[in-house]
C-alpha cells in the first residue's frame, strides 16, 4: 500500500518544476550570482527541505518561485512551471495580474519573520479578509467561518485571535496565525522560509508538530528552508543541500543524513551535534562561504574541501545518481566521501562499544 | 453623642475626598487636562510679565505719537493721553496681575487701550476667523499635497524628476516663510507685475457683502491667495520630505512583502498597508501644526496686509496695547496646548499599539 502510494505519487506530474534557474543581484561591486542553474522538482504532497549556510541562495530561490524578488534581482535564465489539475502555468511569463492571482491561492509562503508579517494597524480578521477578497472571495461571513476553523486548527483561541491586533499576539502565535492564513485559500504548494528560526524551542516543537499534522490532513506540497538540520530531519521526505547558489546533493532524508556523499553535506552534518548521534566530534567546515560575485573556478566548494583535486579546480561537477533511490550528488569524489562516512560511522560505533565495555 | 457622629462623618468625608483626589489624579485624561490648564496659566503669567518688561508703555507710545503728529509739547501730550487712557501705568504689578487674573476667570479679557471701550474679545472675534481661514486652508493644501507627493516620490525614487523634486523640497523647507512671502511680493507683484497686489490687500474687498455667496467666497479666496501660497510653499517641503522617508522605511517592512506574497492588489497595499503606516508619524506633526494655525504668521500677514490676528498682534505690539496683546497671546497659547492634548488622545485612533489600556 505504502509503496503503491509512493509510486503513484511519483508518476503524477510534480506541481512545481524548476529548470536551469539563474538569479542575479546587481550591486555596486558587480553581479551576485545568487542562484546558478538550479534544477528541482517539488513532488505532489511531498515535503522537501532546502538546507545550506546563510547566503547560499535558499531564500532567493524561494522568493523566485513566487517572483517576489527585490528590484535589484533579476531572473536571467530558466523556467519555473506550475501544474494543477493537468494544466501548466509558466510562472516567469505571468503578467502582474496573473501573478497576483497565483500568489497565495496556488503557492503560499510563510516567512521567517512572522513578528512583522502583519500590518500593525489592522485587526487579524481584516487582514484575513483582505487576503480572501484579493482572490475573489467576497463573503465576509464565509471567510470568517473558514478563518475561525483554521485558527482552531493551529491551536489558537480563534475568537480572541481573530479580533486581535498583531501586537497583542506573541511571536509564536503570530507565526501560527500566518500559517493559518497561508492555508486560507487551500494552496497546493506551501513554501516556508525558516519557519521556526525566530521561535523558542518549545514553540518550535509545536510548529513542527502542527506542520506535520496539517500536511497529513490537507495534502499540500511543502518546500521549506532551514539551516536547522534537526527540523529538516523531522519534517522532510527529501532533502536538497544548496551551496553557492546551486543544489549539490539531493536525496531522501535517510540517504542524506545517513549516507551523505557530498563533502559539504557531510560537513554540515558533522557540524551539528544531535541529528543522528553517530559522529562524536563536532567538526566545523573550514573557510567561509564563497564570494558569489567572483565565485571560485570549477567546483565552488573546492577551496574548503579536503577531497579537492586538480580536476575540482577546473571542472564543475554535475548532479549524477549515486546509490539510493533518486539520490544525486555533484561531486567527483563521492565514492571517497561515502567510504569515509561509512568508516567514520563504524569507528564511532566501535569506540562507543569499547567505551561501554 | 451628636458631636461624635458629626466628627465621624467629617472624617469619612475627608477620607472620601482623599480617595477621589487619588482616583482623579491617577486618571490619564484628567492628569493631562490638569497639566494643560497649568501650562496655560504659566504661559499667561509669563506673557503678562514679559510684555511689561518691554521698553516704553502704552501711554508713552501715545504721547510720542501725539508729539510727532500734532507737534504738541510733552506736557500737553501727557495731559491729553492721561485723559484718554483709563489706565494707570504706575499701579503695582501684583495688583494689575491679580485684577487681570480675576477678570480672566470671569471670561473677561478686558478692553483695548487704543480703541477705548472695545472689548478685546470682540477684536479677536473679528480678526481670528481670517487667520484660521487662511492658515488652515494653507495647512490643508500643504499637508495633502505634501503627503501625496512624498508618497509618489518614495515609490518612484529612481526617476530622474524625483531627485529634482527632492532638492526643491529640501530647499523650500529651509527657507523661512517671510522670505518666501517677500520674494512672491517683490517678483510677482512689483518686478513682473503679474498680480495687482494693491487690490489684494486686506481680508476682503471693501464693498463686498459678507455672507455665504459665491461672490464673497471668491473674494476672500482672492485676498487670501498670496498668504495661502506662502504658507503652502513654506511648509510643503517638510511634509514631502517626512512622508517620503516615512514611506520608504514602510516599504521595507516585512508586512508589505507579505502583503504582496498574499496577492493583495497594489492599490490596497498602497493605501491600507503602506500609506496608513507611513502617515502615522505625520499625524502628530499635523495635529501640533493645527495648534499653530491660530498663531498664524505675524510677518506674513503684515507683508500682505492681511487683516488677521497676527496683523492685529503686531499692531498692538507697536502701540503696547497690553490687554489686546494678552488676549491674543492667550488664544494662541490655548490653541497650541489644546492641539497637543488632542494629538495625545487622537493618536490612539490611528495606531492601535499606543491605545490607552481599557480604551478598547
Amino acid at each position: 500500500m505504502q509503496t503503491m502510494n509512493s509510486t503513484s505519487q511519483q508518476n503524477q506530474a510534480p506541481p512545481l518544476s524548476i529548470r536551469n534557474l539563474w538569479v542575479e543581484y546587481s550591486v555596486e561591486r558587480g553581479l551576485v550570482k545568487a542562484v546558478r542553474g538550479v534544477n528541482l522538482d517539488l513532488r505532489p504532497e511531498e515535503s522537501l527541505a532546502l538546507i545550506g549556510e546563510s547566503g547560499c541562495g535558499k531564500t532567493t530561490l524561494a522568493l523566485a518561485l513566487i517572483r517576489l524578488l527585490v528590484k535589484a534581482a533579476t531572473i536571467t535564465q530558466g523556467t519555473i512551471t506550475y501544474r494543477r489539475d493537468g494544466q501548466e502555468l509558466d510562472i516567469l511569463s505571468l503578467n502582474s495580474r496573473e501573478l497576483r492571482r497565483f500568489r497565495w491561492r496556488e503557492c503560499a509562503m510563510v516567512f521567517q519573520s512572522a513578528l512583522n508579517a502583519f500590518n500593525p494597524v489592522l485587526r487579524i480578521r481584516d487582514q484575513i479578509y483582505d487576503t480572501a477578497r484579493a482572490h475573489g472571495v467576497t463573503s465576509r461571513e464565509e471567510t470568517h467561518q473558514r478563518a475561525l476553523g483554521l485558527l482552531e486548527h493551529v491551536q489558537l483561541d480563534p475568537k480572541r485571535v481573530i479580533n486581535a491586533y498583531p501586537h497583542e499576539l506573541s511571536g509564536g502565535m503570530r507565526q501560527r496565525v500566518l500559517l493559518a492564513m497561508s492555508l486560507l485559500l487551500d494552496p497546493q504548494v506551501l513554501i516556508l522560509d525558516e519557519p521556526t528560526t525566530a521561535l523558542d524551542i518549545l514553540t518550535q516543537r509545536t510548529i513542527i508538530d502542527l506542520l506535520r499534522r496539517l500536511k497529513a490532513e490537507l495534502g499540500f506540497s511543502m518546500m521549506f528552508i532551514s539551516h536547522d538540520l534537526a527540523t529538516a530531519a523531522e519534517l522532510a521526505d527529501r532533502v536538497a543541500t544548496m551551496y553557492a547558489g546551486n543544489i549539490v546533493e539531493l536525496g531522501s532524508v535517510a540517504d542524506i543524513f545517513y549516507h551523505p556523499t557530498h563533502p559539504y553535506t557531510l560537513g554540515l552534518i558533522r557540524a551539528v551535534p544531535t541529528v543522528t548521534g553517530d559522529f562524536e566530534e563536532l567538526v566545523s567546515i573550514p573557510g567561509s562561504p564563497p564570494d558569489l560575485i567572483d565565485p571560485p573556478s570549477g567546483c565552488k566548494f573546492h577551496p574548503r574541501c579536503t577531497y579537492a583535486t586538480e580536476r575540482c579546480r577546473v571542472e564543475e561537477p554535475k548532479l549524477e545518481p549515486v546509490l539510493g533511490i533518486g539520490h544525486t550528488v555533484a561531486c567527483f569524489h563521492h565514492d571517497l566521501v561515502e567510504q569515509d562516512t561509512e568508516s567514520l560511522a563504524k569507528n564511532h560505533s566501535h569506540t562507543t562499544r569499547k567505551n561501554t565495555l | 453623642m451628636s458631636t461624635i457622629t458629626a466628627d465621624a462623618q467629617t472624617r469619612a468625608g475627608r477620607r472620601s475626598v482623599g480617595y477621589w483626589a487619588r482616583r482623579i489624579g491617577s486618571n490619564y485624561l484628567v492628569r493631562k487636562i490638569i497639566k494643560a490648564v497649568f501650562t496655560v496659566w504659566f504661559v499667561t503669567s509669563l506673557i503678562f510679565v514679559l510684555i511689561r518688561l518691554m521698553p516704553s508703555n502704552p501711554v508713552e507710545v501715545y504721547i510720542n505719537e501725539l508729539i510727532t503728529q500734532y507737534s504738541l509739547t510733552y506736557s500737553e501730550a501727557r495731559d491729553q493721553a492721561s485723559a484718554l487712557f483709563a489706565f494707570d501705568v504706575d499701579q503695582p504689578l501684583l495688583q494689575q496681575y491679580t485684577e487681570y487674573l480675576g477678570q480672566l476667570l470671569h471670561g473677561n479679557l478686558g478692553t483695548s487701550l487704543r480703541s477705548p471701550g472695545t472689548p478685546v474679545l470682540d477684536i479677536i472675534k473679528a480678526f481670528l476667523p481670517w487667520t484660521i481661514f487662511s492658515v488652515g486652508i494653507g495647512l490643508l493644501i500643504s499637508f495633502t499635497l505634501g503627503v501625496f507627493l512624498g508618497m509618489i516620490m518614495a515609490y518612484k525614487r529612481d526617476a530622474w524628476w524625483e531627485a529634482i523634486l527632492s532638492g526643491l523640497a529640501s530647499m523650500l523647507s529651509s527657507i523661512p516663510s517671510y522670505i518666501i512671502g517677500i520674494v512672491l511680493l517683490v517678483f510677482l507683484g512689483v518686478y513682473w507685475e503679474l498680480i495687482p497686489i494693491h487690490l489684494m490687500r486686506g481680508s476682503h474687498s471693501p464693498g463686498v457683502q459678507i455672507g455665504f455667496t459665491v461672490e464673497f467666497i471668491k473674494d476672500i479666496f482672492y485676498h487670501a491667495s498670496l498668504p495661502i501660497a506662502t504658507y503652502v510653499l513654506a511648509t510643503i517641503g517638510t511634509w514631502i520630505l517626512s512622508m517620503k522617508s516615512s514611506t520608504m522605511s514602510t516599504l521595507g517592512e516585512d508586512y508589505v512583502t507579505v502583503a504582496r506574497a498574499r496577492g493583495l492588489p497594489e492599490s490596497r497595499i498602497t493605501t491600507a498597508y503602506v500609506g496608513r503606516n507611513a502617515m502615522l508619524p505625520l499625524v502628530t506633526q499635523l495635529l501640533i501644526s493645527i495648534g499653530f494655525v491660530v498663531g498664524g504668521s505675524i510677518l506674513i500677514e503684515s507683508i500682505f496686509v492681511y487683516q488677521g490676528i497676527g496683523f492685529r498682534l503686531l499692531e498692538s505690539l507697536n502701540t503696547r496695547d497690553y490687554p489686546l496683546m494678552q488676549g491674543i497671546f492667550l488664544i494662541i497659547t490655548i490653541s497650541v496646548v489644546v492641539a497637543n492634548l488632542l494629538a495625545d488622545f487622537v493618536y490612539g485612533w490611528f495606531d492601535p499599539r499606543v491605545r490607552v489600556a481599557g480604551g478598547d
